[in-house]
């Protein structure tokens, strides 16, 4: 017995994803060594909350076989929700500095951006992708990214127009010491960003694998016409879909707001980012995406550690560009083409 | 058959017209363009500048049709290519000291070169992966040359002579317009032949065209070349027109601009971004140096008119001007719009 799970895990070395995972650990501990344990921090808050954005993407992938473009943009909309709620707690909170506000306060605000985020998600499938969806299916991968390509424009410049180009940001959500993990001092704010993530992600997971719902939608995911015959109300699970995939980037964009204030093209990066987790990982898996988010936020903190900031786009660009050329489905994808090949 | 018959009939003009690949209201809108810059409102040097961008991404939309439009991969990186091709093209100029027009040559064929790299690596890809590698690629190749400062100068811009000394922008405008024509002369060639026929054929499915003898290979690799290149001369007038070039031409939203041009004039028309680019960008250029109290405005539009083609009415205008405006009953509107067939 005992056998045959080593000879099982043999076998997943060798695979790509076992590689890939492998690698990805020996080059953390590595670069910990070698540079400091603060980047491994770093890879982690900021892969914890790529995990999210990409997980949406993904998801928006998987189930409705939308390429999203936009969903940055959701991230934006999470950040200028947080901001516009939080400005007004954070001077309560400067008045009354012992008040329980300070600790729930944030939180307020993360949960409207996300509230915010699942609401902007439905107006976006009932304004665009559903009539898109009613009229014709036909070449609809294409269509529907193109369709996402003009909704990022008029999201970012509805932006611009109506709450102007300067930077809406905070000083920082949690005031009070740092905590220090292993003689490295982690701002309340980050260490707070990944406990979010870590449990949006894990409740996540939950949904997705034992409550009806997320079975459902991972059912459609697979086979639309086989989910429709066992009698899953598709219109629900898809709107229900993207509802969520935008809610996850907008929480992301909501608890971030301290590292990225919100002004017009602030959701672009996260999208760079998430496109190359997503291709990283195969599209439509879930819990690939949230591995591949943090080993392209440790490709991310290393480039900027020994390369210089400024080529975190170029270097991560490349090394995606060669797993499309070799893995074109990603290292935890499987090789069946699907209806995104076409 | 019917082709024999009808070239006897043709008289001289109407060859001419066939083999410019033009009807009688294209010429007329050829003319209409280069009279354009000495009819009073738009003889002033704001209105030309308008008139010479728009021609940029009126030339650019055409290069972008010929793979967007026939073989159906969006190549995402678009913008990115056309700035290679103007970063080439200015470097060369800099410091080898070629005349521009010699360098522009140069910039398009250091883009040719490099579109030859995206088609041969994006081959075993499909729609949007390939979408996605040349998206990347763009990124990578934008994020070079931010970087690359002691050769580019990065954001801080470098400076590239102009073509033409003097400040009147009257002959840049001429050029982009010749530029324009000679491009949809060559796309609509090589669309027209045998060649574009096989670009359909693996546009619409790969396998069916692989099944009847089409190797995609060549065909594939030969549309990101030639589309590529265009765009690498369009960038190299782009460089020596402005005078100075920033990595910003490199951005996605550039691409994105082409590519709304391109798909609202209709997708595998060819003509149908290059018409449509005119009065689109004028108009929105209008929106933006009149309402500059309302920024972004312009491409809020811009987006909506997108979106909204997009959803309601793919085809765009091209399918719009083939479904009413040719099948008109009257002769002499018929033959203005459709020549004589």
């Amino acid at each position: 017995m005992s056998n045959n799970t080593v000879s099982k895990f043999l076998t997943w070395t060798k695979s790509a994803a076992g590689i890939s995972i492998l690698a990805t650990i020996l080059l953390a501990v590595f670069a910990a060594i070698n540079a400091g344990p603060y980047l491994l921090v770093n890879t982690i808050v900021t892969g914890g909350m790529l995990a999210l954005v990409a997980t949406g993407l993904t998801l928006m992938l998987g189930v409705l076989n939308i390429a999203m473009f936009a969903h940055g943009e959701f991230f934006m909309i999470g950040s200028l929700t947080a901001y516009y709620v939080f400005t007004p707690i954070s001077n309560y909170i400067s008045e009354n500095p012992e008040s329980f506000v300070a600790v729930i306060g944030p939180l307020v605000a993360i949960v409207c951006a996300m509230i915010v985020g699942a609401l902007s998600g439905i107006v976006a499938e009932k304004l665009v992708f559903g009539p898109l969806r009613r009229r014709s299916t036909d070449n609809w991968v294409m269509n529907s990214f193109l369709l996402t390509v003009g909704l990022s424009v008029l999201l970012i410049n509805l932006h611009q127009l109506i709450f102007g180009t300067e930077f809406k940001g905070i000083v920082g959500y949690w005031s009070g010491m740092p905590i220090s993990i292993a003689d490295v001092f982690v701002s309340r704010d980050r260490a707070m960003a990944f406990v979010i993530a870590a449990v949006i992600i894990a409740a996540f997971w939950f949904f997705m694998t034992y409550t009806k719902t997320g079975m459902s939608i991972r059912a459609v995911s697979q086979d639309i016409t086989g989910a429709q015959i066992v009698g899953i109300d598709i219109e629900k699970i898809v709107l229900l879909t993207i509802s969520l995939a935008c809610a996850l980037s907008a929480v992301a964009g909501g608890s971030l707001l301290f590292m990225y204030p919100s002004y017009p093209t602030v959701g672009l990066e996260p999208l760079y980012l998430a496109w190359f987790v997503v291709i990283l990982s195969g599209l439509g898996n879930i819990l690939g995406a949230v591995a591949g988010a943090f080993m392209v936020a440790l490709l991310k903190a290393i480039t900027v550690e020994y390369v210089g900031s400024g080529w975190d786009f170029v270097i991560p660009s490349a090394l995606i560009m060669l797993i499309l050329i070799f893995k074109p489905s990603g290292i935890f994808g499987s090789d069946v083409r699907g209806a995104l090949d076409k | 058959m019917d082709n024999t018959i009808n070239s006897q009939q043709m008289n001289l003009f109407d060859k001419l017209l066939d083999k410019l690949c033009l009807t009688p209201a294209g010429l007329f809108g050829l003319v209409l363009l280069f009279v354009l810059p000495f009819i009073p409102p738009f003889n002033q040097e704001y209105m030309l500048r308008w008139l010479i961008y728009s021609g940029f991404i009126a030339s650019m939309s055409v290069g972008f049709d010929l793979t967007a439009g026939y073989i159906n991969i969006v190549n995402f990186g678009y913008a990115a290519v056309a700035g290679f091709g103007g970063y080439t093209s200015a470097l060369l100029a800099i410091n080898m000291g070629l005349p521009t027009w010699l360098s522009m040559v140069a910039g398009g064929i250091g883009s040719g070169l490099l579109g030859l790299i995206i088609g041969m690596i994006s081959l075993r890809l499909r729609g949007i992966f390939a979408a996605c590698l040349s998206w990347f690629f763009g990124l990578a190749i934008m994020g070079l040359a931010t970087k690359l400062v002691w050769l580019t100068r990065g954001p801080l811009g470098l400076r590239v002579p102009r073509i033409f000394e003097g400040d009147s922008n009257a002959p840049y405008y001429f050029i982009i317009i010749i530029l324009l024509f000679l491009i949809y002369l060559v796309c609509k060639w090589i669309v027209r032949s045998k060649i574009g026929l096989a670009f359909q054929a693996i546009g619409q499915n790969m396998d069916a065209a692989r099944t009847s003898g089409i190797n995609p290979v060549n065909y594939r690799v030969f549309n990101f070349t030639l589309s590529c290149a265009i765009a690498g001369v369009l960038g190299g007038f782009y460089a020596h027109y402005y005078g100075i070039l920033t990595p910003d031409i490199m951005h996605t939203s550039k691409t994105v601009e082409v590519l709304a041009v391109a798909y609202i004039g209709g997708r595998g028309s060819l003509w149908g971004g290059a018409v449509i680019a005119f009065p689109f960008i004028f108009i929105m250029e209008i929106v933006r140096s009149n309402l500059t109290n309302l920024p972004g405005l312009n491409l809020v539009i811009y987006a909506l008119v997108l979106i909204l083609v997009m959803i309601y009415y793919p085809g765009g205008f091209s399918y719009f001007y083939e479904m009413n405006i040719r099948k008109t009953k009257n002769k002499i509107l018929r033959y203005f719009f459709n020549g004589r067939d």
